[in-house]
């Protein structure tokens, strides 16, 4: 167990040097345009450049500024944003604590009732409420988030009224605000993982130890709750770690739409606006959050699964 | 407006020409209104002088002063508008900066939705006879945030820092009559200017008198151009940039700036020169990109105000109750510009080509759903005062193949395009409209489309794309902005003396009827040159509302809240 756990850890690090010297490649170095013209815009002539090189290191070898830039991240010191004219990090820790908020809310809601649906699916496979779930969940993750987005604000906004159009929450934290968006991505995502949990319960409904638990004639919710759920919940469990990785990248499109302003929005934003330094700890934090979870979900697997465990 | 204390020093000969036109229909009211304020004449005086004349009255278009009175004091006014950074206002390239900035920071003159130019920080103005010399009388008793007099020293400092090359403003270009080379060349050859020595001195604390090396017309309409706002003369002692330190001589304070997100303004405690103003707080809410997130915004109350409607969510928003959708003409435009200095555009036969494929009336129905008027290729509209009207043109595929084939291409060319949607996606269907018609004659237009924010990293130096210009009151700003020899808005790196010196003499002509006879020269060389093509002038939309009482749209979207008010 210990071997695993500091051999995913490792595997977790290399990862990370290796999307950190790509990035490090394609932003900092002359590869895709000047980066000095990028941060001082377009009116400033090479005079100017030059001292911003000098200032900035950008004259060293490239090696040596990779070591020191890799340095800085590792430390926290993130760099300044040209969009924000600021510390990377003074912008970026509020937007992730805004998809934070936006993903809580969305998993809160969204994993009990995709497992218990899912649940409720896989335990008689074919009757008339199966098909019904299943049916439901196809059709809704088929729909992409922009298509349900419009759908919804038509719906909700223009035709009943009832919801505010942006959640931009610019007059303070509304709750109001937050359902939308979070209603869009629990729709995309809840036909997913309810599928996965149905079939993972299908599954075991017919291995032969719930038929042994049933034939001893053990109550049917106590077959349900003591012995089939918790090995149907194995594979649903790494596939709910993987949708902290997919809503880091899922957001983005919802939080354009309803101009939520959270990490998805920002990824955007330094993008369009060829904000290096923020691209930059946006991309490591996607990386981070990416490999932190499978290690996470590996590791959890593991440990849920013996079988896993002692082979 | 406190245009009606002003005291009028000296009525400019060139007022009593005006009036002769005005009496004798050879200018129309407009053009009198606008060029008798411009050389001093209060707004107030100027309308009763053109009544006096006409034998009618001749009221502003607007009714801002006159609702007053039934305005209700208080609220908070919230704008859906992008917020960006807003560090430097001589250096703005965006009219979004200026708008929050212009509740702050307050500009000498102020041009109004009429185009008309009224007094501002400045009380009052002269001209010479020979328009070379400008006489700025400051209005007196205007105090900083900071507690400091305004005064003269402000002036001064901002006009050096505006024409300081290292400050890297646009504004170079509007004052360069007061500009002199300095011997040395930039990398591109064309030559490095600085101000001449005295163009902007204090005469006394409150007056400040600009001389110019030639004649020009528009230096008040110039004073409102966007990155014209006066900071404080400590601006760049005290840090140089605004959104820490926004000392200004406006009615509003800056309360919280977050870019990206926020922009909140609030009413200043201390009283203000200019009079009443209505809402307590303003809001600047930024919602992306997105138009649509925009229209859901206004439609579910959470904004008042837009600081733009969209050509695609236009029609939805006709049909959204409560609210209302103002749309103007301006000379807003997209101009399909080629670098003379990069090849094959450094062949005259390949621009002409490239502009006789056009069909003018087809891309204004096409990508502005004919909300506009047509252009002619040279950037000066009809509803510009000056515009001279050369005879009409037409669409030529025949003749473009024959020039293509005369300047070496028998077979047809390749062209690659840049295009950004800075202003939305009409600039992508211009384009592909140029495409569809170009192909005729071979020209083979592949489009580049980038976003926003990186196309202004490369709109001065692709060799083919569409940037989109904002609308100037006067054609001679814009194409002293865009055309003259090295100025840093220069796109197309169009460098031509015969209409520099053209440009000069239009601009350095007060008599209308004259200065429209020598704008056919401008137009006609800059049209022949074939730099750009330019199929038309947009009108612009807005939604604000129906409770935001005294709203003006104004053609440059230089909005300005101080008006405004909440039913």
């Amino acid at each position: 167990m210990v071997t695993l756990v500091v051999k995913r850890f490792g595997f977790m690090i290399f990862t990370m040097i290796v999307v950190s010297l790509i990035l490090f490649l394609l932003l900092e170095t002359d590869l895709t345009g000047d980066p000095a013209a990028r941060v001082l815009g377009q009116f400033s002539n090479e005079e100017q450049r030059e001292l911003w090189r000098e200032q900035h290191g950008y004259n060293q070898p490239v090696v040596l500024r990779y070591v020191k830039w890799l340095g800085n991240f590792a430390t926290g010191n993130l760099g300044e944003s040209i969009r924000f004219k600021g510390p990377v990090a003074d912008v970026l820790l509020p937007r992730l604590w805004n998809t934070a908020i936006l993903g809580f809310w969305t998993f809160a809601i969204m994993i009990p009732l995709s497992l218990t649906l899912g649940v409720l699916s896989g335990m008689k496979e074919g009757s008339k409420l199966d098909r019904a779930i299943s049916v439901f969940g196809i059709l809704t993750t088929s729909v992409p988030e922009f298509a349900s987005a419009v759908f919804f604000s038509a719906l909700f906004v223009f035709g009943l009224k009832w919801l505010p159009g942006t959640s931009s929450m610019s007059g303070g934290f509304e709750f109001k605000q937050l359902i939308l968006p979070a209603m869009v991505l629990i729709v995309y995502d809840f036909g997913y993982v309810a599928r996965m949990t149905r079939a993972s319960m299908a599954e075991v409904m017919t291995s032969q130890y719930i038929r042994t638990a049933v034939l001893k004639g053990l109550p049917y919710k106590s077959v349900i709750l003591k012995h089939a759920l918790r090995n149907a919940l194995i594979a649903p469990f790494t596939v709910i770690m993987l949708q902290i990785n997919w809503l880091l990248s899922g957001v983005i499109v919802v939080e354009f739409f309803f101009a939520y302003k959270g990490f998805g929005a920002l990824i955007l934003e330094a993008s369009l606006n060829n904000d290096i330094a923020l691209l930059e700890a946006c991309a490591m934090v996607a990386v981070c959050v990416a490999v932190t979870t499978q290690t996470i979900a590996d590791i959890g697997y593991t440990f849920l699964n013996p079988r896993i465990r002692f082979s | 407006m406190t245009d009606e204390k002003q005291a009028t020093r000296r009525i400019h000969p060139g007022v009593e020409k005006m009036k002769e036109a005005l009496a004798d229909g050879k200018c129309s009211r407009r053009e009198f209104l606008r060029t008798a304020t411009l050389l001093g004449v209060s707004a107030t005086a100027a309308y009763g002088i053109a009544s006096n004349i006409l034998g009618e009255d001749v009221l502003p278009d607007f009714v801002s002063s006159a609702m007053a009175a039934d305005q209700k004091k208080g609220g908070v006014l919230k704008f859906g508008m992008v917020v960006q950074e807003m560090a430097d206002p001589g250096t703005y390239s965006w009219t979004q900066k200026s708008i929050v900035a212009r509740h702050i920071i307050e500009y000498l003159v102020e041009t109004g939705p009429d185009n008309i130019t009224r007094p501002n920080l400045a009380e009052s103005w002269e001209a010479s006879d020979d328009l070379k010399t400008w006489t700025f009388h400051l209005r007196k008793g205007v105090k900083w945030s900071n507690g400091d007099d305004f005064n003269a020293d402000d002036v001064v400092f901002n006009f050096t820092r505006w024409l300081d090359p290292k400050t890297g403003s646009s504004n170079l270009g509007l004052f360069d009559a007061m500009l002199e080379e300095t011997g040395e060349k930039d990398k591109k050859g064309n030559p490095v200017k600085r101000m001449i020595k005295n163009a902007v001195q204090k005469v006394d604390p409150h007056t400040v008198k600009i001389t110019l090396k030639s004649a020009v017309l528009s230096i008040p309409e110039n004073l409102y151009n966007y990155p014209t706002g006066i900071v404080h003369r400590n601006f760049e002692k005290e840090g140089g940039d605004f959104s820490k330190n926004p000392v200004g001589t406006g009615p509003y304070e800056l309360a919280e700036f977050k870019v990206g997100e926020l922009a909140v303004l609030k009413k200043r405690n201390a009283p203000y020169w200019g009079g009443e103003v209505f809402l307590d707080e303003i809001r600047f809410v930024d919602l992306g990109e997105d138009a649509g997130a925009y229209l859901a915004a206004i439609a579910s109350g959470q904004v008042d105000g837009l600081y733009e409607l969209d050509l695609t969510t236009l029609e939805a928003a006709k049909n959204i109750p409560g609210i209302k959708v103002i749309s103007i003409p301006s000379t807003q435009t997209g101009l399909i510009r080629m670098k003379v200095t990069e090849k094959p555009f450094t062949d005259i036969r390949v621009r002409k080509a490239v502009q006789k494929c056009c069909d003018v009336k087809r891309m204004l129905d096409i990508a502005h759903r004919g909300l506009g008027i047509v252009a002619e290729h040279h950037h000066v509209a009809k509803i510009h005062p000056e515009y001279f009207a050369l005879p009409p043109i037409k669409q030529d595929i025949e003749g473009a193949k024959k020039l293509l084939a005369e300047a070496g291409y028998p077979k047809g060319i390749e062209l690659s395009c840049n295009v950004g949607n800075t202003d939305g996606v009409w600039e992508q269907d211009s384009v592909a409209v140029l495409k569809e018609d170009a192909a005729k004659a071979g020209i083979n237009i592949k489009m580049n489309v980038m976003p926003s924010a990186q196309y202004w990293d490369v709109w001065t130096k692709a060799p083919l794309s569409l940037t989109s210009w904002t609308h100037r009151p006067l054609a001679v700003m814009v194409l002293g902005l865009a055309y003259r020899t090295g100025v840093p808005w220069n796109e197309s790196s169009y460098a031509n003396p015969e209409f520099d010196a053209a440009l000069n003499e239009a601009e350095s002509t007060l008599d209308v009827e004259k200065r429209r006879a020598k704008m056919e020269k401008v137009e006609k060389i800059l049209q022949d040159d074939a730099v750009l093509v330019q199929p038309f002038f947009r009108s612009v939309f807005t939604a604000i509302r129906e409770n935001v009482v005294g709203f003006e749209m104004h053609p440059t979207r230089y909005y300005r809240f101080h008006k405004v008010s909440l039913a």
